[in-house]
């Protein structure tokens, strides 16, 4: 296995706030990435810092082992394909695409095209004049036909709805398939991209909590569903996560089981139920309502 | 574990990725090239219709000499202002955005800088053609005098010279206000002009309370506009070397 990105002790403050605070981890080449976490938590810092666009205030980052700030060598292999993206004045779609060759030497104009056409993007209107929509498309587009070997994308579906978001999503799988790359996806919406990611990075109020591959992610956590009495016998005192329950019913989230444990459950006459990506980080980073506020 | 090195078959030359930025200036050349020379051309017909009014207000023997004080003008001025401005946009805008094509900051102010030289060419070009023109028709045929105000000389060579090395000043002037715009924003460039105006101020008193204002007259007078526009060379460099070295800490932030 070979790494593309290796993070040691990374940190970065904005005067009294830690954005990015004490975080290693490595990036696996060719593989797909989720980067998930609440807003500000500090996930778009990341990939600046990534991309040597913010300096850290502590810590090392090494891209295809070398420093990325301003090293040209490596941040050529690389796109960042950010939410609220501008361009520059005047720019029409048709410029983003005339001009984003020049910077990827991977550029595959005909996956371009084709893109354009499956996302119905005007090519002459001025870029101030599209939707939020029609405007997150164009960076999907670049971030697709770039083919960088390092590709980030920073929430980039704002506005596109979900027949768009299903393109994107299929579109980068075929693509990933033959054109194998290391892509970095940041997202809210972690249930509509559960399946596309390979390994899953959590990252709450600066640090990083979740470091995993997304299939042991998914089975770390399951959802016991029966009898509250005969629930409750099984639970003990392992650790719940989620509790719900009605009349006599009840569903509790517990930590992973092994497999004499489900056998066990099964016995009992239980239901074991695997929980989403999403509930399960929903779960892992939700904090008082106090806090919530605060940070919405 | 180990570590890949890059992995593109064919990667950028360090000549090319300075040049690819400097296309990225002219991909869409509206703000640089199409709008500025619209002005310039309404600015022209307007003064032209104007000159004309007068001139057919006129007898014959009134009209010798009567557009004589246009030379006085400097109804092209606009375009160096401008021209900073287009370097302000220009920086401010494109700089996130290149860098989310994996420019470094090194190449970016170079390839802008190179952009901004080619456009200072460009445009000493067209007033320098301009002003042949006006000057083979005679001031339009009316004795104007609209590209070749009196304060650039009167030779050609000597024109082309100040207003290449004026557009020069307006572009890095303006590239070094881009700067401390995208690494401060509002709070940057306000104290910047603060700065500027405290200095300026203190120039003014130091002058005043030296009483040695007939000095800077006689120097100014002494160096010509040549001179003066080759002195302008050193506020030109000293922007630009200050623009690159504020740029290469500077990070992209959506947030205006």
């Amino acid at each position: 296995m070979t790494s593309t990105i290796e993070v040691h002790n990374l940190t970065k403050r904005f005067g009294k706030l830690i954005a990015v605070n004490d975080v290693s981890f490595s990036v696996t080449e060719n593989k797909i990435y989720g980067l998930l976490g609440r807003n500000g938590a500090g996930k778009t810092t990341l990939m600046q810092l990534l991309t040597g666009q913010e300096f850290a205030t502590k810590g090392t980052i090494s891209l295809f082992g070398q420093a990325p700030v301003e090293n040209a060598k490596v941040l050529q292999n690389t796109c960042f394909i950010k939410e609220s993206q501008r361009y520059p004045e005047n720019f029409r779609p048709k410029d983003v695409f005339t001009t984003a060759p020049w910077f990827f030497a991977n550029w595959d104009p005909k996956f371009a095209e084709r893109l354009i056409a499956d996302f119905r993007l005007p090519l002459n209107r001025p870029i101030k004049k599209l939707s939020r929509g029609q405007l997150s498309s164009i960076g999907v587009i670049v971030g697709l036909a770039s083919r960088a070997p390092l590709t980030f994308f920073d929430e980039p579906y704002l506005g596109l709805d979900a027949v768009a978001r299903h393109i994107f999503y299929d579109r980068l799988l075929e693509d990933y398939a033959n054109h194998p790359r290391t892509v970095v996806l940041s997202t809210h919406l972690i249930d509509e991209v559960s399946n596309l990611l390979e390994h899953v990075l959590v990252i709450d109020d600066g640090k990083l909590i979740i470091n995993e591959d997304a299939e042991t992610l998914r089975n770390r956590a399951t959802t016991v569903v029966g009898m509250k009495t005969a629930v409750d016998t099984f639970v003990g005192a392992r650790k719940v996560l989620h509790r719900d329950g009605i009349g006599g019913l009840s569903s509790v989230t517990v930590a992973g089981l092994n497999e004499s444990e489900r056998r066990d459950a099964k016995a009992a006459g239980l239901e074991l139920s695997p929980v989403s990506l999403q509930q399960l980080i929903i779960q892992l980073t939700s904090t008082d309502t106090k806090e919530f506020e605060v940070s919405a | 574990m180990t570590t890949t090195n890059p992995v593109l078959a064919h990667p950028a030359s360090p000549l090319k990725r300075v040049t690819n930025v400097t296309r990225l200036h002219f991909a869409n050349p509206w703000t640089t090239l199409g709008l500025p020379w619209i002005i310039l051309g309404v600015i022209l017909a307007g003064t032209l219709t104007i000159w004309w009014l007068i001139f057919s207000a006129l007898s014959p023997t009134e009209r010798v000499g009567a557009l004589n004080g246009t030379e006085f003008g400097g109804s092209s001025f606009f375009i160096f202002i401008y021209m900073m401005v287009v370097a302000i946009q220009a920086i401010s805008i494109t700089f996130p955005f290149a860098l989310g094509y994996g420019v470094t900051r090194r190449d970016y102010y170079l390839g802008s800088s190179l952009a901004f030289i080619i456009l200072a060419v460009i445009y000493t070009t067209g007033l320098t053609i301009l002003a042949a023109i006006e000057k083979a028709t005679n001031g339009w045929g009316m004795g104007g005098s609209m590209f070749a105000p009196i304060y650039f000389g009167d030779s050609a060579l000597g024109r082309a010279y100040v207003e290449f090395l004026l557009l020069l000043f307006f572009f890095f002037v303006g590239a070094a206000i881009a700067t401390v715009w995208v690494r401060w924003k509002a709070t940057g460039v306000t104290v910047f002009f603060i700065i500027v105006g405290v200095l300026l101020v203190g120039l003014i008193a130091l002058v005043t309370f030296t009483d040695s204002w007939f000095v800077v007259a006689d120097t100014l007078v002494d160096l010509g506009i040549i001179g003066v526009a080759s002195w302008s060379l050193v506020i030109t460099a000293i922007s630009a070397v200050a623009g690159f070295f504020l740029l290469r800490r500077a990070t992209p932030r959506n947030s205006a």
